[in-house]
């Protein structure tokens, strides 16, 4: 029973899973219409954002992992918004909708909420979807506790990109996705589309989880002009080298023809977006965040300082 | 793709985006030459680029030589030519 209660419905899933895309194609099919959407992101410099415009109320959390060092930040919005929910604003949202960054455990998320006294009695979880990439899931299911921990903790997974994949290896990940989480339904989404997907095969075997380094965000300054070309380059080279270690890259940068929004998961660079001039929230520009392990801030730092700048 | 040479041989690579007239797409080529240059130098390689022939030429001191299509071939080709990968956070790298 509702009990007056907000419903929240929390978005997780790793780093570069396609959370907002997903979200994006859901907001554009009219889902989530009446819902404040809230959006976490690890590095203090927002980007996913710029993928929402379709939502009707927004709101972004930049700077800290919501299921860690962010989670004051998290439970002071939601209780902003239970509070505008309830006022003379009664019944003009849904629900919530929280999309967490990529390094975010839901489950840890949930758990805290449920821990806040306030929220506990104004908030009550109705689902936690959680997407895995078709393309680097069982590799990150092989190396990642965190996401395992993710998969652990979904009501319903969504395999999104399956058009990547084999049928058989896509019938290995939906198999292995299932015996980590016999209890959560599994779906395919391509771009945020619902498609089907094989029956289980056999799945992979997990190897038991050793201290892998965690997953850090950066933060580099490549410089509002002319930096595209150089960036371009170094971070090309970077990708090659050490496409394991950099999990993911996301920033805005000016080039001559016009803002590129750069965004890549392992060795896998999307082809850059051009950002329309002057429409939607305006990006943090010549700022991008690298989240990875196994690197040294300073170095990095020294590294662009030489070939970049 | 030419039907004659082959290149390029699939579309766009990410890092040759940023150039919206032709003639912007050359210059950002020719400057993107000498950041890869910079990169390439302490591995003893070197790549060319005439603007006219397609893709990049890399070139490895003993005289061994690649025609590549794009920067990923080019680190790539580079790695196999310098023995380990080009990598700008290595002491290699940055301090060669």
């Amino acid at each position: 029973m509702a009990e007056g209660r907000l419903g929240l419905v929390i978005l997780g899933g790793f780093l570069g899973a396609g959370k907002s895309t997903w979200l994006r194609h859901q907001l554009h099919e009219g889902r989530f219409a009446r819902h404040h959407i809230l959006v976490n992101e690890a590095a203090g410099t927002p980007v996913d954002n710029l993928l929402l415009g379709g939502a009707a109320r927004l709101t972004v959390l930049a700077g800290g992992c919501a299921c860690c060092e962010g989670l004051p930040a998290l439970i002071a919005a939601l209780r902003d918004i239970c509070d505008a929910a309830s006022g003379r604003e009664a019944g003009q949202i849904d629900g919530v909708v929280l999309e967490t960054s990529g390094l975010a455990d839901p489950g840890a998320i949930a758990a805290a909420l449920a821990a806040d006294q306030v929220l506990a009695r104004r908030l009550r979880v109705t689902e936690v979807l959680v997407l895995a990439d078709a393309l680097h899931s069982a590799a990150q299911l092989a190396a990642e506790p965190l996401a395992r921990a993710q998969a652990e903790a979904a009501d319903r997974l969504i395999v999104t990109k399956p058009a990547g994949l084999p049928a058989a290896e896509l019938a290995r990940l939906v198999a292995t996705l299932h015996r980590l989480n016999p209890g959560a339904g599994i779906e395919g989404a391509e771009q945020g589309v619902p498609v089907a997907l094989p029956a289980p095969g056999a799945p992979y075997d997990l190897p038991a989880l050793t201290g892998a380094a965690p997953i850090r965000p950066h933060r580099l300054r490549v410089g509002a002009e002319g930096g595209w070309v150089a960036l371009s380059v170094w971070l090309s080279a970077l990708l090659s080298a050490r496409g394991e270690d950099v999990v993911r890259v996301k920033g805005v940068v000016r080039s001559p023809a016009g803002r590129l929004l750069l965004q890549s998961v392992r060795r896998v660079v999307q082809p850059p977006e051009i950002l329309p001039e002057g429409e939607g929230p305006t990006p943090e520009e010549g700022v991008i965040v690298l989240i990875g392990r196994n690197i040294d801030e300073e170095l990095l730092a020294r590294s662009w300082a030489r070939f970049g700048a | 793709m030419c039907s004659a040479c082959g290149f390029p041989a699939r579309p766009g690579h990410w890092t040759d985006a940023g150039g919206a007239t032709p003639g912007e797409r050359l210059r950002l080529r020719l400057i993107r030459l000498a950041a890869v240059n910079r990169l390439l130098a302490a591995y003893g390689l070197s790549a060319h680029d005439d603007g006219v022939t397609p893709g990049l030429q890399l070139f490895a001191p003993g005289g061994a030589r690649e025609l590549v299509p794009d920067l990923d071939a080019l680190w790539a080709a580079a790695a196999r030519m310098a023995g380990a990968p080009v990598d700008p956070l290595s002491a290699r790298a940055l301090d060669g």
